[in-house]
């Protein structure tokens, strides 16, 4: 990489990082004594402002280059990578309610009165299909450095299509049959277990993977970015060792050689690059934390969260189609049931067990986070003010949402499919899926703050090094100017 | 390597006191070092890869006696291998091991029908899964009164000591089976030819791999087992590579080649697209 370039310039025994470091003049001296011509005064005092200003450059260029780090990293995770990312995330959760509208509405049939109503619905479909292919175009952007991604976003794209004919055709058909609520015509639903196979085994995999390998690129940029910074600081360290070393010298010389006290002009010029290899170090220890805090706190619980919410709508989906399709009900349950462990995982062989462990789990919280899944890492790393209110609400509006399902399944097996349809287009699934857009909405703060908070602290690093490098080299100039006329 | 050897060649003429010090300045050098691969290491820094696979899974993992090992499982694992550019050997990891092995060093990489659950993700991370079986029912070809999980009522299902799978019928399901013991999934497959048991249901990789010409799989599946590929907890870079190849494993069409290979005689509806990852993080 171009930091590594100024090692060589950089002479090895400037390892002090103390300002005034004694090792630290030596590298002054040891070209001095191979040139013989600058044995005379003037000379030496030519020699030593030489490399002052050479010191100076070098302090000036470490700075830039790990500023400019500190800002591509910021930018990545920020505001290009990072929010696009987030974006692919919403492509599972479009898609999956995509399946999730078209089951609902072959399962309400004409009857009037559950859920939102059919033209409600269709709407919701249309808006979840235009974001989708919103998402794919931002994973398309994404994946343009990749080309297993570009074969995936591709092969997603094709399956789109297909998935949008089965299902108006299911529509049609579900139409013209004119059924109650409950289980279609078996024409109907053979035409949309092709489409929701295609959805839930072909196309939100690759969805979901696509939001992995995002997540990747973001994280490979994030630690290359990173560890720039982190080195960048370290050279600017040492750059700045360097110089302030070589200033001293000169200072030395000029006072011990002239019998005056202090050379103003020179003094300043010390002060000047030891306030920017501070303020340089400071700040780029800034923004090390705020990329850290950013990535960690902020990036990857919105990532986390978004699977979460994209997969909790799977599982609303299932709960559809458990009443939808009788023969493949278990089926159904059996997903439903692996989903919401993945969610939140309490030990439990079948429904009945983990609503039961569920329950258990949750009276003990936040005495005690018992579980694991998504919202257990969740409930561990508690960082941020209101968190923990925030996923105590989820909490409880997530077991609300299971307890309703019980009902549902209850209501089915009882032959009360009515009220099983009525439960599952309840209000439930709403409200803990807006517990969890609040939560994911409060990471969200948090990672856009880290980066203002970074974008902020850069303020002004433009202008700041190239002005006090070229301040600290004219005041050098100017130090030794009068000194070497003396000898004219 | 260099200071090892000549410390101990100067100590060998000089007695004790000499060879002490050799050896506590190699001790000295050694441990650093030993501690430093441990850190942070991943399997993309390895020459080469241990993989740990079944060595008694027919169709999946099988260790022949001349010591090679054959199956799904290791057409896979050598396929991840290559795309990751290093050789790779096998050794058995049989189930109770599989986590040690990870979490102990003996083995870079599991592939051996080790299903995702959320407690094994607390020791141990998992690229893939690279095939989500699903527990399906095996029946004699005759049978035709099976067509799904809830037919198997009041019939005679073989349970295998120590495994889990009839379970998810009769108690997860709670499908009323009278159970008939058996020590392995061979002797099942025996007793459902000599119609001793009405059916065997386990993992439909697992059933494929007994199925003979007087039995069928039901094709009702009824749970997902996603068969994931272990990996050290920490090692994210390897487990994202891990990922690509099994990516590509689906794109160039030889995770279809290798399922129809291993799997198409026993008449299983198998799938071709790539399964939803667990994700590295």
């Amino acid at each position: 990489m171009t930091l590594s370039a100024p090692a060589p310039t950089a002479p090895a025994p400037a390892t002090g990082p103390g300002p005034a470091a004694p090792p630290a003049p030596a590298p002054g001296f040891t070209p001095l004594r191979r040139i013989r011509r600058v044995r005379t005064v003037p000379g030496r005092i030519r020699l030593l402002a030489a490399l002052a200003v050479a010191a100076v450059l070098l302090l000036f260029a470490t700075v830039a280059l790990a500023i400019g780090h500190a800002k591509d990293g910021l930018n990545a995770i920020g505001h290009t990578a990072g929010p696009q990312v987030v974006a692919t995330a919403d492509l599972y959760f479009a898609l999956s309610d995509m399946d999730a509208q078209v089951a609902n509405l072959l399962l309400t049939g004409r009857s009037a009165g559950l859920g939102p109503g059919r033209q409600a619905t269709l709407d919701r479909y249309d808006e979840r299909r235009s974001q989708a292919d919103r998402a794919v175009l931002q994973a398309a952007d994404l994946a343009s450095g990749d080309a297993t991604e570009q074969v995936t976003v591709r092969a997603l794209l094709d399956g789109l299509g297909r998935y949008e004919q089965l299902a108006s055709r299911a529509l049609v058909l579900d139409e013209q049959s004119r059924h109650e609520a409950g289980p279609p015509p078996q024409a109907v639903l053979d035409v949309y277990r092709q489409a929701t196979d295609l959805m839930r085994l072909d196309l939100l995999p690759k969805a979901y993977n696509l939001t992995l390998d995002s997540g990747t690129i973001v994280r490979h940029a994030y630690l290359a970015e990173l560890s720039a910074v982190q080195m960048g600081r370290v050279w600017v360290g040492l750059a700045g060792a360097l110089a302030l070393a070589i200033l001293i010298v000169l200072q030395v010389f000029l006072s011990r050689g002239f019998r005056r006290t202090f050379n103003l002009p020179l003094l300043i010029a010390t002060l000047v690059t030891g306030a920017l290899t501070v303020a340089a170090v400071v700040v780029l220890q800034h923004e090390g934390g705020v990329l850290t805090d950013a990535k960690e706190n902020g990036f990857n619980s919105v990532l986390a969260l978004s699977r979460a919410r994209a997969i909790g709508n799977t599982m609303h989906g299932d709960e559809s189609r458990y009443l939808l399709d009788p023969q493949r009900a278990d089926t159904y349950e059996q997903v439903y049931l692996d989903k919401s462990q993945a969610v939140l995982y309490v030990p439990g062989g079948n429904l009945d067990k983990y609503y039961a462990a569920v329950d258990a789990g949750l009276a003990a919280y936040p005495g005690k986070a018992d579980f694991l899944g998504f919202y257990g890492s969740e409930a561990a790393h508690v960082t941020l003010p209101g968190q923990r209110e925030a996923i105590g609400k989820v909490l409880k509006l997530y077991q609300a949402f299971q307890q309703n399902d019980q009902r549902i399944r209850r209501s089915a097996e009882g032959g009360m499919r009515r009220n099983a349809i009525g439960d599952a287009m309840g209000p439930a699934f709403g409200a803990y899926d807006d517990a969890l857009v609040q939560l994911t909405a409060l990471h969200r703060e948090a990672f856009d703050s880290a980066v203002r908070d970074g974008d902020d602290a850069l303020g002004g690093w433009n202008v700041v090094p190239p002005v006090a490098a070229l301040a600290a080299i004219l005041l050098i100039l100017i130090g030794v100017r009068p000194r070497l006329a003396e000898y004219r | 390597m260099v200071t090892l050897t000549r410390k101990r060649r100067a100590g060998r003429g000089n007695g004790r006191p000499r060879r002490a010090a050799a050896v506590a300045l190699v001790a000295a050098v050694a441990i650093p070092l030993a501690s430093a691969c441990a850190a942070g290491t991943s399997i993309l820094d390895k020459d080469s890869l241990v993989i740990g696979v079944k060595p008694d899974q027919p169709g999946l993992g099988v260790k022949a006696r001349d010591g090679k090992f054959s199956g799904f499982d290791i057409d896979v694992a050598t396929y991840i291998a290559r795309k990751l550019g290093k050789p790779a050997t096998f050794v058995a990891a049989p189930s109770s091991e599989r986590e040690k092995m990870l979490m102990g060093g003996s083995a870079d990489l599991v592939v051996a029908t080790y299903s995702i659950t959320p407690e094994r993700k607390t020791k141990v991370s998992f690229g893939g899964p690279y095939y989500v079986a699903h527990q399906d029912t095996l029946v004699r070809a005759g049978e035709s009164g099976v067509t799904n999980v809830r037919d198997l009522r009041d019939r005679k299902l073989c349970q295998v000591t120590g495994s889990n799978s009839w379970r998810r019928v009769k108690e997860e399901r709670k499908i009323p089976v009278t159970l008939v013991q058996s020590a392995s999934y061979s002797e099942c497959v025996r007793d459902l030819k000599a119609s001793t048991v009405d059916a065997v249901s386990t993992d439909d990789l697992i059933l494929a791999g007994f199925a003979t010409s007087g039995t069928k799989i039901v094709n009702a599946p009824f749970s997902d087992e996603r068969y994931g590929v272990g990996i050290r907890t920490g090692d994210v870079d390897g487990c994202e590579a891990v990922n690509k190849a099994i990516t590509e494993m689906y794109q160039d069409g030889t995770a279809k080649k290798l399922l129809q290979k291993w799997f198409a005689k026993s008449g299983l509806a198998l799938s071709f697209t790539v399964p939803q990852f667990e994700g590295c993080g």
